[in-house]
């Protein structure tokens, strides 16, 4: 059976922890600011400059291309105080989280050079292209097709739930350059082109979120010309690639701190001792954060030591998105208002907020019932024994 | 009396024959030696087959099971080889513990070892040649007129040489070691079928073996240590149950396929594996903590984790069991009338989860990242 390996921060990684901590508190001051629910968070790119200049975008990803050659630990860290705190991570977070990683793999080194200095400083933002309004969890089916034009690719499609394609510099579109009738696996003939989300042929259409915010997008691909140079990795090879990319985003504390704030909002703003029900959502809720804190903490360290703990990370997501939902609901259940509009406390903006957008959390990245088959073929193949 | 501890094998001996005769483990290693860990398993899979757990119901003591288990020192793993013991860390201990809870050991190795052992030694009262217990409730006996007196249900008391118990004096607490003749024992089952036996002590002080506590050897450490060994158990029920629901799934065929391949029978692997993940990571870190005797919150959230991981791990392995898993004939039923019974010893969650409140809200995050 899969056990996960118990770890602890080093003093140094201690020590990043304070770092980040202090330069949250001095920057952001508590009530200075609208803190976001984790990754849903404000686009500020000011804030990513900053953090850029710290060192603290693209720490995984090689010092000659401007990272800072740091281990999943230290980034893991940051990550978590950042949105711990609410921070707006909006502008770099995809291009931090999965597409510098991706890039550093598998793009060319005039790729390289191009794009990450210009992510790890903060200033590039990317979107991701893999939904379509036809192709959710079932990813080989896309239907956005690239022809072969000279010394490039003619993109057409449309790619859908595409977050700030309507604001980002680019995103990296999954594509069919073989049609599917000519493979003998579906997975076979598919790419990754990077396309510059303000080119021609390009059209960002926000589609109304659930809570009315307006950075989800349609993104209609109207013959789109990709030149050669912006081919990530191999043409046919996209399936692998974007798998790869996938597996970067999940077992992440992004997956467990959506609703934080609610729980921190619920405590600071307790007149008095506890209630009965109140110390029991709390105490489970103590409980489950330090767990999770533990079992991502582990992920990033197996990764760290040359480990693929992709049915572990996989199984943190699963877990941790539901955790997001039930610790929401438990506060619901203990507070004694109606969220509506009437109310302008920070607390109640928060709770109308999460509670529109929870049942994103265990759609974005991998539907759970897509992470339970990863998991469970993952645990039929770790065979017998323990 | 015990004499014969001095042949006890130490932990580093007990690791198999490849490392017999290397110089005893310092016991404060943080790192369990993977052989020690091969050898139990391999200990208990030998010793607690299915008619072995299954008899030891009805005898209420399986002999040849603690012989051997005995024999290789693993019941006094973690109690110094000066005090008698076996030697080697709590974290030697922990990983025996875990590997007995994984084949329903039927035997009280945390009680003659890691608790029982801990108080005798610490206490530096003598350790029996032969399985020793453990009065869990620390207030359940009292010091008045001169005698020990009171009650309590204790594991395996009918089987042990020495029943031991924390007694407090006006402020002072003592480490007292009860011959079995000293009391009374009424025996009782846990729903497992494990000796939960009714022990009723009314003995002149005079008469008992007592030795006053050292610090920080009391009643809320002995309730932690015995927190910590129900954790510990119940981590290895559940990995075990989880794979068992795993490999009966694989083989188990209806509509044609193993029932594996449907998503929905998937779902209570998934389920059942993250409860295996999350009682494993919550006892290693209650371990750590306790063998470190650094406490911040790791002892009472590992508690609310494992209770809930029992609950429901034992839910998705039955259910992907169908009414092959509720049956005497299959052994799951030695794993989960287990956890369904060690969730109620040394406290019940909900009184841990109060350790875990009070906290405000700027504290919040550093209690839970500490």
């Amino acid at each position: 059976m899969i056990r996960f390996e118990m770890t602890e921060l080093t003093e140094s990684e201690r020590a990043l922890q304070a770092e980040v901590r202090a330069f949250l508190a001095a920057e952001l001051p508590r009530g200075s600011f609208t803190p976001a629910l984790g990754m849903n968070a404000a686009k500020d790119p000011v804030f990513s400059q900053k953090l850029g200049a710290r060192g603290w975008l693209g720490m995984n990803l090689p010092t000659r291309y401007g990272g800072h050659d740091r281990s999943a630990v230290d980034r893991f860290v940051v990550t978590e105080e950042l949105l711990r705190w609410g921070a707006p991570v909006g502008h770099h977070w995809v291009a931090d989280r999965q597409t510098g990683a991706v890039l550093a793999r598998y793009g060319t080194e005039e790729q390289k050079q191009r794009f990450l200095p210009l992510i790890c400083s903060g200033e590039l933002s990317f979107s991701i292209g893999m939904s379509e309004p036809d192709s959710g969890s079932d990813l080989a089916s896309i239907s956005t097709k690239a022809t072969r034009d000279g010394n490039g690719w003619v993109l057409e499609g449309t790619k859908i739930w595409t977050t700030w394609a309507n604001v980002n510099d680019y995103f990296v579109v999954l594509c069919r350059t073989t049609p599917a009738d000519q493979v003998t696996d579906r997975r076979q003939g598919l790419s990754q082109l990077i396309v510059d989300l303000r080119g021609r042929g390009v059209t960002a259409i926000p589609i109304p979120f659930i809570d009315g915010t307006d950075d989800f997008c349609e993104v209609v691909l109207d013959e789109v010309f990709v030149p050669d140079d912006l081919v990530l990795g191999e043409i046919g090879a996209g399936w692998t690639q974007n798998t790869s990319e996938l597996a970067f985003e999940r077992g992440g504390p992004d997956r467990w701190l959506s609703t934080y704030l609610i729980v921190e909002e619920f405590l600071r703003l307790q007149r008095g001792a506890l209630g009965e029900s109140a110390r029991r959502v709390l105490g489970d809720a103590v409980a489950n954060y330090w767990l999770l804190h533990n079992l991502s903490l582990s992920v990033a360290r197996s990764i760290d030591k040359g480990g693929a703990p992709s049915t572990e990370a996989a199984l943190v997501k699963e877990m941790g998105t539901r955790f997001e939902q039930d610790i929401l609901n438990a506060v619901l259940e203990l507070v004694d208002f109606e969220p509506n509009t009437n109310n302008s406390s920070l607390f109640n903006r928060l709770l109308m907020s999460a509670t529109m957008t929870a049942p994103s959390f265990t759609i974005r990245g991998g539907t759970n019932e897509v992470l339970r088959s990863i998991a469970a073929k993952g645990l039929q193949l770790s065979g017998g024994g323990r | 009396m015990s004499a014969a501890n001095a042949d006890r094998p130490s932990a580093s001996e007990s690791g198999g024959d490849g490392v017999r005769g290397r110089s005893p483990r310092a016991g404060i290693g943080e790192s369990v030696d993977s052989l020690l860990i091969e050898t139990a398993e391999r200990l208990f899979a030998a010793t607690c087959t299915f008619d072995a757990v299954e008899a030891a119901e009805g005898t209420r003591w399986a002999p040849t099971i603690w012989s051997a288990v005995a024999e290789a020192g693993f019941p006094w793993v973690s109690v110094p080889e000066s005090a008698g013991g076996s030697g080697g860390s709590l974290f030697d201990v922990a990983a025996l513990v875990r590997s007995a809870g994984g084949h329903a050991a039927p035997i009280p190795l945390a009680e003659t070892g890691m608790l029982a052992g801990w108080l005798l030694a610490s206490a530096g009262l003598e350790l029996p040649d032969g399985p020793a217990t453990v009065v869990p409730d620390p207030s359940a006996l009292k010091l008045t007129d001169g005698r020990v007196v009171g009650s309590a249900v204790v594991a395996w008391a009918s089987a042990a040489d020495r029943i031991v118990a924390l007694v407090n004096d006006r402020g002072v607490t003592s480490v007292i070691s009860l011959r079995p003749d000293q009391v009374t024992i009424t025996p009782g089952a846990n729903m497992a079928g494990e000796p939960r036996d009714n022990v009723s002590v009314d003995v002149a002080v005079d008469d008992v073996e007592i030795a006053v506590a050292p610090a920080g050897v009391d009643g809320r450490e002995l309730l932690r240590r015995g927190s910590l060994s129900r954790m510990l158990l119940s981590a290895g029920a559940i990995e075990a149950m989880a794979q068992l629901a795993v490999d009966y799934t694989a083989t188990r065929r209806q509509f044609g396929k193993p029932v594996a391949a449907f998503q929905a029978v998937q779902q209570h692997l998934v389920v059942a594996a993250q409860c295996s993940v999350r009682a494993s990571m919550a006892a290693d870190l209650a371990g750590r903590a306790v063998a470190r005797g650094t406490y911040g919150i790791d002892v009472a959230a590992a508690r609310v984790i494992v209770d809930d991981a029992a609950v429901l791990a034992t839910r998705a392995v039955h259910q992907a069991h169908g009414a092959m898993g509720v049956t005497r004939e299959y052994p799951l039923h030695h794993l989960s009338r287990r956890l369904w019974a060690w969730r109620h010893e040394y406290q019940r969650a909900d009184l841990w989860r109060d350790e875990l409140v009070g906290v405000d809200a700027y504290g919040l995050f550093p209690l839970i990242t500490a």
